[in-house]
């Protein structure tokens, strides 16, 4: 870690003031290089790209090669992985990034530089967001231009949604990563806590939904509505309805959702991720500001 | 009083006007009438049409130049009735326009447009009520009800396109209606924004190479029997083909794409009975096939066979009272659900195969060892989140999240709350049966290459970025 101070060189001796964007996108630079060095990142890419192409090929394998189409297993298939692999992916890089800075004394070595502590924050998490998203990007866009070459069908459209949709997700779950990080004291227990709430919010809740819609006898408003906490669910729903135009395919709630909202529900699914996305995020900034040790 | 009969006067003298007038012009002039239509007939009782009709000795053929005519018709008596160019009958938003009340009447190449929208007296734009009409290559447009048959037997409608009104579905018309039209040939027509298609107690109908869309239903038949339905193309209606208490029935060839909405079926049968249901291509409906208490009597059973049945949300759903199908030798191509019963039930009085020869299941995980074509294993169905949506149909919110796989892995797992299997196919073919092709998957290629490559574009460019900072 030799490459830091020098990295950070340009902060300290500027000869303007040094700015918060300034700051900002030099701490996040610096987080991006550092990401993609790691093994951590490729190997998430390899796995999610390797994944990614298997999902294609079998859903191609089958009979995509007659251009029937339809909301394929493909665009199913994908969107499964990506439910499970990018929240793992974003919580665990989300939930080391402040613990294991401050395990190693760094934390303490970067804010003696005149930077404030929400500008450190908010540069790492652009730059780990950035490094999520050329995963994510390398991931799909390799399924993309496979199936293309495979003659398989895939509407290009429904691509860039998932891509997109994919990186809001990826982005609420790097939030999230970040609050478990400000918590924690050590970057094993953020680790171990991230790790437990993807497991959490892949498989708990929703099973635990579908327990309670059994044996409450849930209304169709009452599961939609509580599906809704769950930023998976919402990842799965927004995509669904951006790519499918309707979410009848969901059943009585998600027939109950088209027609009650409509074009609507991109603001209500926008809205659930956006509060995803920023509360975790002010409230780990806040954390770390007022007294997180260093 | 008088003001109407001042009025009616007028308009008499007008039309004498218009009547006379061409022909005193065509004595002293020579020139060429105009390329563009022109408004031709009063608004009189009788336009032009009409009093050409009217003039027709019966076995006539009539013949109308190119023109905007509006009239409301009525042919009373066998004439052929032929549109030269463009002639367009407008009923100005009001009534039927053409009613056919003569046997061996041929209406054919016209363009009728803009009925009224009165549902209640079921404004049509082509009402048929004698047997024997050709109804031919004409264009109806902005209408409420297309073309009406009733009791208009050994008629034929061919080569139409049937436009209704951009009205809500339930305020729309029939796009096409037979009402005891025994033998009747429908071939060739398209009808689009309308409500039905439909057959009323009809025998002997062949209804062959149409397409219907954005439609109710593409095609429903009532209490018709004998009839065959071939070659026909019904997309994005709310259902495609549904049997209603119809006996006798061949469905061959049809393709049926993303019949969708809360009751969106590609093929549905109600106590339809002695009905075959080959070679057609169902893809992306909500329901590809939908059985309800069919075949009725069981005096010979629903056949199934060398369907495709791809991408839709169940390929097939019963109702715990569908018994004596037979389904064999299809291909099941990724439905969410392959099967499923509503509610709860079992398939067992159905057959999913046959001696040698099952279906291509694309879910079946065994193998084909002896090299037969035919997998080793039994395919049995029997998911356990399959069986949960189909009683707690609100549960599939839930589709394609990982709490799903979860779901399905304890069922695989644990023997003990497995699911019995919902049916059996002894014999699954391991390889599918002729698959026909849909067109226009290509015009994605390219954009799906050129969207692939932004992305990794994207990815490659940011990861350099992130290592290219190195000083």
């Amino acid at each position: 870690m030799t490459a830091l101070p020098i990295a950070l060189v340009p902060v300290v001796s500027a000869r303007r003031a040094p700015s918060t964007a300034r700051n900002i996108a030099t701490v996040a630079r610096r987080e991006l290089r550092d990401a993609v060095r790691t093994r951590w990142f490729w190997l998430y890419t390899l796995a999610f790209a390797s994944l990614g192409l298997a999902v294609s090929f079998v859903s191609a394998a089958g009979a995509g090669g007659a251009g029937l189409s339809g909301f394929g297993r493909t665009t199913a298939g994908l969107t499964n992985l990506v439910l499970l692999v990018v929240p793992l992916m974003a919580l665990t890089a989300g939930a080391s990034s402040i613990a294991s800075d401050r395990e190693r004394g760094m934390l303490a070595y970067i804010l003696a530089q005149p930077i404030t502590r929400t500008e450190l924050l908010l540069g790492k998490y652009v730059g780990l967001g950035g490094a999520l998203f050329g995963c994510i990007a390398l991931g799909i866009g390799a399924c993309s231009i496979i199936m293309a070459w495979m003659g398989a069908p895939s509407s290009p459209v429904a691509m860039l949604w998932m891509s997109g949709l994919a990186l809001l997700l990826a982005l609420a779950m790097l939030s999230l990563g970040f609050l478990i990080s400000v918590l924690a004291r050590r970057s094993s227990v953020a680790v171990g806590t991230a790790i437990f709430v993807w497991l959490t919010l892949a498989f708990g809740t929703d099973l635990a939904l579908m327990g309670g819609a059994i044996a409450l006898r849930l209304r169709v408003q009452s599961l939609l509505a509580l599906s809704l906490v769950n930023p998976l669910q919402v990842f799965k729903l927004w995509s669904l309805h951006a790519i499918e135009a309707s979410l009848d395919v969901l059943g009585p709630a998600g027939l109950y959702a088209t027609e009650e909202y409509g074009r609507g529900l991109h603001l209500i699914f926008g809205a659930c991720m956006g509060a995803w996305i920023a509360a975790p995020l002010v409230l780990a900034a806040l954390l770390f500001s007022r007294r997180s040790p260093l | 009083m008088a003001t109407r009969l001042v009025i009616t006067g007028v308009i008499g003298v007008a039309a004498l006007g218009a009547l006379i007038g061409p022909a005193i012009g065509a004595g002293s002039s020579d020139h060429a009438p105009p390329a563009a239509p022109i408004e031709r007939g009063a608004s009189g009782p009788l336009g032009e049409i009409g009093r050409r009709l009217r003039d027709a000795a019966p076995g006539a053929v009539v013949e109308i130049p190119a023109g905007v005519y509006r009239e409301h018709l009525r042919i009373d008596k066998p004439v052929r009735l032929i549109a030269v160019g463009a002639a367009i009958i407008d009923g100005g938003g009001s009534g039927d326009i053409v009613e056919i009340t003569a046997p061996d009447v041929t209406l054919k190449g016209f363009t009728v447009r803009n009925t009224g929208i009165d549902l209640d007296k079921e404004n049509a734009a082509i009402r048929v009520t004698a047997p024997r009409a050709t109804i031919e290559a004409n264009t109806l447009d902005d209408i409420l009800f297309g073309i009406d048959l009733r009791e208009a037997p050994d008629s034929r409608v061919t080569g139409n396109r049937i436009g209704g009104k951009p009205l809500d579905i339930a305020r729309r018309g029939d796009g096409l209606r037979l009402w005891r039209c025994d033998r009747t040939l429908v071939e060739g027509n398209t009808i689009h924004s309308g409500r039905d298609a439909i057959l009323w107690y009809s025998t002997g109908v062949v209804v062959r190479d149409n397409r219907g869309h954005d439609c109710r239903y593409g095609l429903h038949l009532m209490f018709s029997d004998e009839v065959t339905i071939i070659g026909n193309e019904f997309s994005r209606n709310s259902v495609g083909i549904y049997l209603m208490y119809s006996t006798g029935i061949e469905i061959v060839g049809n393709r049926l794409l993303r019949n969708r909405g809360p009751s969106g079926y590609g093929v549905g049968l109600k106590e339809a009975d002695r009905f075959s249901v080959r070679d057609n291509l169902i893809v992306g409906n909500r329901a590809g096939v939908y059985i309800d208490g069919s075949p009725f009597t069981e005096a010979r059973p629903g056949e199934f066979s060398a369907n495709t049945i791809a991408y839709n949300d169940a390929g097939f759903i019963f109702l715990p009272s569908a018994r004596g199908n037979e389904v064999v030798g299809n291909n099941l191509i990724d439905n969410i659900a392959q099967v499923s019963v509503s509610g709860r039930g079992s398939l067992e009085a159905n057959r999913f195969w046959k001696g040698e020869r099952g279906n291509f299941w694309s879910d079946y995980t065994g193998y084909d060892q002896d090299h037969d074509g035919v997998g080793d294993f039994v395919h049995e169905s029997y998911t356990l989140f399959e069986n949960l949506m189909d009683r707690r149909p609100s549960l599939r919110l839930f589709l394609f999240s990982p709490a799903q796989q979860a779901v399905e892995f304890v069922g695989r797992a644990l023997p003990a709350i497995r699911p019995e299997p919902l049916f059996t196919d002894e014999v699954p073919l391991m390889r599918p049966v002729a698959l026909p092709a849909l067109a226009g998957a290509r015009a994605t290629r390219v954009g799906s290459l050129l969207s692939g490559a932004a992305l990794v574009l994207a990815g490659a460019g940011l990861i350099a970025l992130g290592g290219g900072v190195r000083r």
